[in-house]
């Protein structure tokens, strides 16, 4: 890495467009909002910026502190859960022969340009009680049931449908089915042209297929592998609708809470401060990571 | 990149075939779905009621309907288009120089990723309110606070995918380009570029992807005269998921898939300078 | 009712220029080729699937005016969206409680009742609400209740009665829904026969603590999708707003809808301005056609919502008119009660859904 001051020219190119697009149309907005998170609702509509922490007093208020860690949790696991599906896909992607590469990959990216909202109600027609996987399950069952009867062990006993939605399972499933691309394309961007002679040292060394690519391949898609985590698990941290419409009683996310105070609970000032509670730890945890990786180069 | 087969050759493994199909059905079931019951005769998606193809019908001639795929198509060409090159530039940036207030920056950058979207979306709205941005403009550039908006959350998830992309450049590469008296803009365009390559594209799939999904921030920047898709959807599936919404959003994908043919093709025979 | 009320509108003349101009098809796209007017324009925004199917046709078709109409989902999107500032609405649609939020913020603009002469067709019930005195701000388009949607196969000899067989008692457990949002506060404040509007913390704390003790035998919080979990059969009952289930009915015979005998919610949706919209007369224009009795009435036919315009009702069928689960009997309708605006007690409330929910 060098300096900015050996290429400045370079330097600036580089950075300008974004930095002034990320300060004139998200930092500044997110000023005012930042503002609120300090002010008072005053009547209706009016919010007067007063330097209270009231707000954020408010915020870490067991009710929303537990709903907090309940996001983390549930957020961490869908997370997970992501990177295993993933992982194979974007290995066959980027190994794949260069005819079928972009055809693979705008299979996997296809779907989710469809837009979400319908894509999920399509989904909780597969997965209701009365959904396509029940109905694909009844039909084996009947069918086995069936056949044990004919052989004389009896008839099953009737068939008792999965219960696959509203429940904290149906929140992650459906995590992972809206945030999959966000783990596959990071993932594909570093696996792809990998140095395969890596691969093939381990193989000639005598590594076995598994060990060569838990000790070669993980390590080399490390960069990959962190970036997704990032794409998938903060956004799944704030998420709203997949648990509004796929959870159950007791699916309410932090995401839930922010969003009802924006909305139905007209309450801005604790809305922001809650949002900004979730970027503070996020900021800092990222910028810790580059002050580390910075160090490290 | 050989096609010969091998034990690198991942793509020929039966597990990973196996893993691939089924992460295809998973995510192709629900779209199935989702085609079928645009042809369902009855108002809602809850029961098969029969074939029609009413909807599409129906679909076609609801004006506003189409302009709204033609808003959400515009939207998401330019937000996609944008936020690649900046979130590139922003991500070489990064990988490339150290400068005194980096962290700062990194930290700042995914602020985007991690704000919920409510809270942008009033931001936005707040902002744009309070600025005075004009809301009478002539079509398209009544679209351009939408866009803008989508450019501020897409980019950083571009700059993102290709910073993980440039870890595994060797930097030595660019050294022997300018040894070898390339400019650095020659270098920029026969070294780095092409290496970049995977990192773009993957970054502009997960751009477009999220503009066209997007309708919470959307649906505060947008007025009267910027009807888009995802909105309207919203508004609309709300009230239980219609045939109709069905049959516009496999309208919707033929659209997309046809432009994505057209887009490949185009590219072929210009290069894949790879090997 | 679907309806499909965008049919007609064509795009404004720059983008219809454009689009000709592009398009060689044009003569096949029925949007593409509608002749220009010149009587302006009025923005429309309502919610979804709640005007009749040729009903901005009709309108443009009398008037010359042409109708931009746009959607929202709830309340609480249409006052966040206008909050900052109008971005162009002529006319909207807001609940009565919203339309008491919007006056004391000072984002309606006074009706001009001179032009709007069709105000005559009101049943004399709508003319002077306690929300809106006088109906300065406000008319009313359509009124109903919320109330709980069963079916009545499951249900057996004994059907639901009120909120007591959702909330007292395991009779439907696992098979109930509720709507997730503060809304199910004030039903189990009725459940637990006091006022809907009550404000006493230790009574929205018991009604909390009656909902958390009903939770396990609870399905889900639904987004107001409740008609379509009981459709579907995934539940058997559902606290719902009346014309969402009256629409399933039409598909489902085995699906009822009952008025709880503890009382309910109940509501209206009104005609308002809003502050800074870009067409004044138009708008003035507009609510004044809506409320024509025969429009009026068409549209009712179509949403089965009932109707507040007293010289519409002889436009809908008559097993509307007599449906009482539409126009509930006047002893019914005394033990409901319109949900009154109160920015302190829906602060309390919103806490109190945000704990049902994390029990």
């Amino acid at each position: 890495m060098e300096s900015w001051r050996q290429q400045p020219l370079v330097f600036w190119i580089f950075i300008l467009p974004g930095g002034l697009w990320l300060l004139l149309f998200f930092m500044a907005p997110l000023a005012l909002v930042w503002l609120f998170s300090f002010g008072e609702r005053a009547g209706v509509i009016g919010i007067e910026i007063t330097g209270t922490l009231a707000n954020y007093w408010e915020a870490l208020e067991p009710l929303y502190l537990g709903l907090f860690w309940k996001s983390l949790w549930i957020a961490a696991i869908a997370t997970l859960a992501t990177l295993i599906v993933s992982f194979p896909v974007a290995l066959a992607v980027s190994f794949a022969s260069r005819q079928m590469k972009p055809i693979l990959l705008l299979l996997v990216i296809l779907p989710f340009w469809t837009n979400l909202l319908i894509r999920t109600y399509a989904m909780i027609a597969v997965l209701r009680t009365n959904g396509y996987i029940n109905y694909g399950l009844e039909g084996v069952w009947n069918g086995v049931s069936a056949a044990t009867a004919t052989v004389g062990l009896g008839a099953l006993p009737a068939f008792q449908p999965l219960t696959l939605l509203y429940n904290n399972t149906a929140v992650i499933i459906g995590i992972v089915y809206i945030y999959l691309p966000f783990m596959v394309l990071p993932l594909y961007a570093t696996l792809e042209r990998l140095d395969r002679s890596f691969l093939e040292a381990s193989l000639d060394l005598g590594a076995g297929q598994w060990r060569t690519f838990f000790n070669v391949v993980v390590p080399l898609a490390k960069a990959g592998i962190i970036s997704g985590i990032i794409l998938v698990f903060i956004p799944a941290l704030g998420t709203f609708l997949i648990s509004d419409l796929l959870g159950g009683p007791d699916s309410q996310l932090i995401g839930n809470v922010i969003e009802r105070q924006f909305k139905a609970a007209n309450n801005w000032p604790l809305g922001a401060a809650m949002s900004f509670l979730l970027m503070y730890v996020t900021f800092a945890v990222l910028a810790l990571r580059s002050m580390f990786m910075n160090r490290d180069v | 990149m050989s096609d010969r087969p091998g034990p690198l050759d991942y793509s020929r493994k039966l597990w990973l075939r196996l893993w691939l199909l089924a992460v295809f059905v998973f995510l192709y079931a629900p779209i199935v779905i989702l085609v079928l019951f645009s042809f369902n005769d009855s108002k809602r998606n809850i029961v098969w009621r029969g074939f029609t193809l009413d909807y599409y019908v129906k679909a076609w001639h609801n004006a506003p309907l189409i302009e709204a795929f033609v808003n959400t198509l515009v939207i998401a060409l330019i937000a996609t288009a944008i936020s690649t090159v900046i979130g590139a530039l922003v991500a070489l940036a990064l990988w490339r120089f150290r400068f005194p207030v980096k962290p700062l920056f990194e930290g700042a950058m995914a602020l985007p990723i991690v704000i919920p979207e409510i809270c942008m979306g009033v931001a936005l709205m707040a902002f744009f309110a309070r600025i005075g941005w004009p809301t009478q403009m002539p079509w398209p550039l009544s679209l351009a606070s939408i866009t803008v908006g989508h450019v501020a959350f897409c980019f950083p998830f571009v700059a993102i995918v290709v910073r993980a992309r440039m870890v595994g450049f060797d930097r030595s590469l660019e050294e022997a380009s300018k040894d070898l008296g390339a400019s650095e803009w020659q270098t920029f365009r026969y070294i780095t570029l092409p290496y970049m390559q995977p990192g773009l594209i993957a970054g502009g799939l997960l751009a477009m992807t999220l503009s066209l999904d997007d309708f919470v921030i959307t649906f505060f920047t947008s007025g009267p005269e910027t009807l888009t898709f995802p909105v309207k959807v919203y508004s609309m599936v709300r009230f239980g998921a219609t045939p109709e919404v069905n049959a516009a959003s496999t309208l919707l994908i033929v659209i997309t898939i046809v432009l994505t043919v057209i887009a490949m093709l185009l590219q072929r025979p210009d290069k894949e300078l790879q090997a | 009712m679907t309806a499909s009320p965008w049919h007609m509108r064509p795009c404004p003349t720059s983008r219809r220029r454009f689009l000709q101009g592009s398009a060689a098809v044009a003569g096949s796209l029925p949007w593409l080729t509608r002749p220009a007017r010149a009587a302006g324009q009025v923005n429309v925004y309502n919610w979804d699937t709640y005007i009749g199917e040729n009903t901005l046709a009709q309108f443009t078709e009398a008037t010359g005016i042409e109708v931009r109409y746009d959607l929202y989902a709830s309340n609480d999107e249409l006052f966040g969206k206008l909050r900052e500032g109008n971005p162009g609405y002529d006319v909207i649609f807001p609940s009565s409680n919203f339309v008491e939020r919007m006056v004391a913020a000072d984002m309606l603009l006074p009706l001009d009742h001179a032009k709007i002469p069709n105000i005559a067709n009101l049943d004399p019930a709508f003319t002077d609400p306690a929300f809106d005195r006088g109906r300065k701000h406000s008319l009313p388009y359509f009124w109903g209740t919320m109330g709980i949607g069963y079916r009545i196969s499951a249900a057996g000899d004994t059907p639901p009665k009120g909120w007591v067989d959702m909330l007292g008692g395991d009779r439907f457990a696992g098979r109930m829904a509720f709507l997730n949002d503060s809304d199910v506060i004030r039903i189990t404040l009725k459940y637990l026969h006091y006022s809907l509007n009550d404000k006493d913390p230790k009574h929205i704390d018991e009604a909390a603590e009656a909902l958390i003790k009903a939770k396990p035998g609870i399905k889900a919080f639904a987004p107001d999708t409740g008609q379509d979990l009981l459709i579907s059969g995934e539940i058997d009952i559902c606290q719902e707003w009346n014309g969402d289930i009256l629409q399933v009915m039409l598909e489902d015979d085995d699906l009822n809808y009952i008025v709880p005998e503890e009382g309910s919610l109940l509501w209206e949706d009104t005609m308002a301005i809003p502050k800074g919209g870009p067409n004044l007369e138009n708008a003035h224009i507009f609510i004044n056609f809506i409320l024509d009795a025969k429009i009026h009435g068409e549209i009712a036919t179509e949403v089965k919502y009932p109707l507040p315009n007293k010289a519409a009702l002889e436009y809908i069928p008559e097993e509307d008119r007599d449906n009482p689960a539409m126009y509930p009997p006047e002893e019914v309708r005394a033990r409901c009660e319109p949900n009154i605006f109160d920015a302190e007690r829906d602060t309390l409330m919103e806490k109190a859904l945000t704990r049902v929910l994390a029990a």
